[in-house]
């Protein structure tokens, strides 16, 4: 355990995993157009039965049903999806200081999915070409860097080449975009959760639950998988072949996001960090609570957008704002201790 | 269970291990000695499939270890390291239960009977009261017992201790080597330990098997085989074994 006494980590961990539920329904309510909670549930009840609730304003509905809910449903998946990742990566790599990031995942998945955008339009899904390059990516990366578990300095650099490489190819994917699409892109590359519809959602949130599903089962494996090579594999692990499995899912997950949100930076990173400060290392409460924790930050964070002004910022760029300081001051404050 | 090793040959681009026959058996405690780069532990790591190693190398039980399983294997044999440097800063309870990796398919999570299984290997190095201090809280000493507890969780019947007792004071040394002892008498453990202090190699082995430069220059019952002709051809420097109260202490 951590600093934290049994049952107050108890509470705590129920008062984080119900969290995502009710910051759900509040952040259903928040918007340019608030609805009020009454107004909630009556619309939730004229869509199981229209006609016990005749007075529902259609605008409530549609706000709802077409704008909001699918937005509030990609925050969560995304910000569970990223948390869940950088946890999985960081008991993988033995280092918390990696992410989806430095392994070249999102890079590579951007890339893919503007490479999608751009040539084969918004009709086609952009998560299938993420997906491939953000593959593409990691494993360029893994492979130039030698074996996985090399030292982390090579890991990071190589990282470095690969992510500035793939933002080049990005960069000459924006040359040949259109100026209608380029701007699209620009506000997707900040990582932004407006364009979100019940299109995307259909692929992505099947995707990312899939893969957040693999990576809860593995949860105590990664315990096992955050062991030196050379004791997994005398503690009886086929280590190539779950490492595959892990990076497999923990990429998926990231390229899912990635393709209808952008890069949203450093969730992934800090989120395991807090709750491992909060709940010790073990990987079977670090999974679930990274996922409660990431997808109410997430929430939270879109709240804030929605709610504070009338134009919106890209929530990539709030959470990078945000979540540098906080990484910040947990380095200066805990140094080493939470490892 | 007894442990063959029939023609071993390992590799790296500087170093090369080949190790003709050799069996250790049950009960017995073998201590691997010899000058640093000998390839004591290539050799402890490659016997435990930690290094990979050919076909046809090593037999357990006639069973040839390269073609087993990792899951298979970790219930026969475990590899002890010297120290253990995580990241992570775990429980000592969750420490152990890792020992169980081989029991619990990668999707699930541990039984009941892992977790007593874990908190019994705890017990029997004497740490029961630890399981819920963090692994960094703990002295160096303490460690090397919480990695036996954890190869002891896993069940194998064969041990490969990697320098158990380096960087310990005398009476934690003598701690491990009772364990030790113990684990080989209770519970008929095959037991290999590289060491570098000759005396306590010699003192609490039954069998010694000295290494130099990526061969087995002798082997043999530790009484018998200790000799100062061999102490000076292993390390290329003048000794001397002395008696004192029916131990052997070696002067250079």
């Amino acid at each position: 355990m951590s600093g934290l006494t049994n049952s107050r980590s108890r509470g705590l961990a129920v008062f984080l995993l119900v969290l995502p539920l009710v910051l759900f329904l509040l952040s259903l309510s928040i918007g340019t157009y608030g609805i009020p909670p009454r107004g909630l549930l009556k619309t939730v009840l004229s869509v199981v039965s229209p006609a016990s609730q005749p007075d529902v304003p259609a605008a409530y509905r549609d706000i709802l049903l077409r704008i909001r809910l699918p937005r509030v449903l990609l925050a969560m998946a995304v910000g569970a999806a990223l948390s869940v990742s950088g946890a999985s990566l960081q008991a993988l790599f033995k280092n918390p200081l990696v992410n989806e990031y430095i392994l070249g995942i999102s890079s590579g998945a951007a890339f893919g999915a503007a490479l999608s955008l751009v040539f084969l339009g918004r009709a086609f899904p952009p998560q299938i070409a993420g997906f491939v390059f953000a593959v593409a990516a990691v494993g360029a990366v893994l492979l130039i860097s030698g074996q996985a578990e090399s030292h982390f300095i090579t890991l990071l650099l190589t990282g470095i080449i690969v992510t500035a490489f793939f933002s080049a190819l990005l960069s000459l994917v924006e040359f040949f975009a259109s100026p209608y699409v380029l701007q699209a892109l620009f506000f997707w590359l900040m990582g932004s959760l407006s364009l979100a519809s019940w299109k995307d959602l259909y692929i992505s949130l099947p995707l990312i639950a899939a893969g957040l599903f693999v990576l809860y089962l593995l949860r105590w494996r990664l315990n096992v998988l955050s062991m030196s090579e050379e004791e997994a594999r005398s503690l009886g692990v086929n280590v190539r072949r779950e490492k595959i499995l892990v990076i497999g899912a923990a990429t998926l997950i990231t390229a899912a996001a990635t393709a209808i949100v952008g890069i949203i930076g450093w969730l992934g990173f800090i989120v395991p960090h807090l709750v491992r400060m909060m709940f010790g290392a073990d990987n079977r409460r670090v999974v679930p609570l990274s996922a409660a924790l990431g997808a109410s930050l997430m929430l939270v964070a879109d709240d804030i957008i929605r709610g504070a002004s009338a134009f919106e910022i890209p929530i990539g760029i709030l959470t990078s704002l945000v979540g540098i300081p906080v990484f910040l001051i947990l380095l200066k404050k805990t140094r080493k201790v939470w490892l | 269970m007894s442990v063959r090793v029939v023609n071993l040959e390992f590799a790296y681009p500087k170093f090369s291990l080949h190790v003709g026959g050799l069996t250790f058996e049950k009960s017995k405690v073998t201590a691997i000695v010899g000058p640093n780069g000998a390839g004591k532990t290539t050799f402890l790591k490659c016997v435990g499939a930690v290094l990979p190693i050919p076909k046809g190398s090593l037999f357990i039980e006639g069973r040839d270890l390269a073609s087993l399983r990792s899951r298979e294997r970790a219930r026969l044999i475990c590899y002890v390291p010297q120290e253990h440097d995580t990241t992570f800063n775990y429980t000592v309870s969750d420490f152990v239960l890792m020992g169980r990796a081989a029991f619990v398919s990668p999707f699930a999570l541990p039984s009941r009977e892992d977790t007593e299984a874990a908190a019994a290997a705890l017990d029997f190095v004497g740490l029961a009261g630890y399981a819920d201090r963090s692994i960094s809280e703990l002295s160096s000493g303490e460690r090397r017992l919480v990695l036996i507890a954890r190869a002891l969780a896993q069940q194998s019947d064969i041990l490969l201790m990697d320098e158990p007792t380096t960087f310990l004071d005398p009476k934690h040394e003598a701690e491990i080597f009772q364990l030790i002892r113990k684990l080989a008498d209770e519970r008929a453990k095959t037991i290999l330990v590289t060491l570098h202090s000759l005396e306590m190699a010699v003192q609490h082995s039954d069998q010694m098997v000295f290494m130099k430069r990526g061969e087995v220059v002798a082997h043999g019952k530790s009484a018998e085989v200790f000799e100062d002709s061999l102490l000076e051809r292993v390390y290329d420097m003048k000794m001397k074994i002395i008696e004192w109260e029916g131990r052997k202490i070696v002067l250079r």
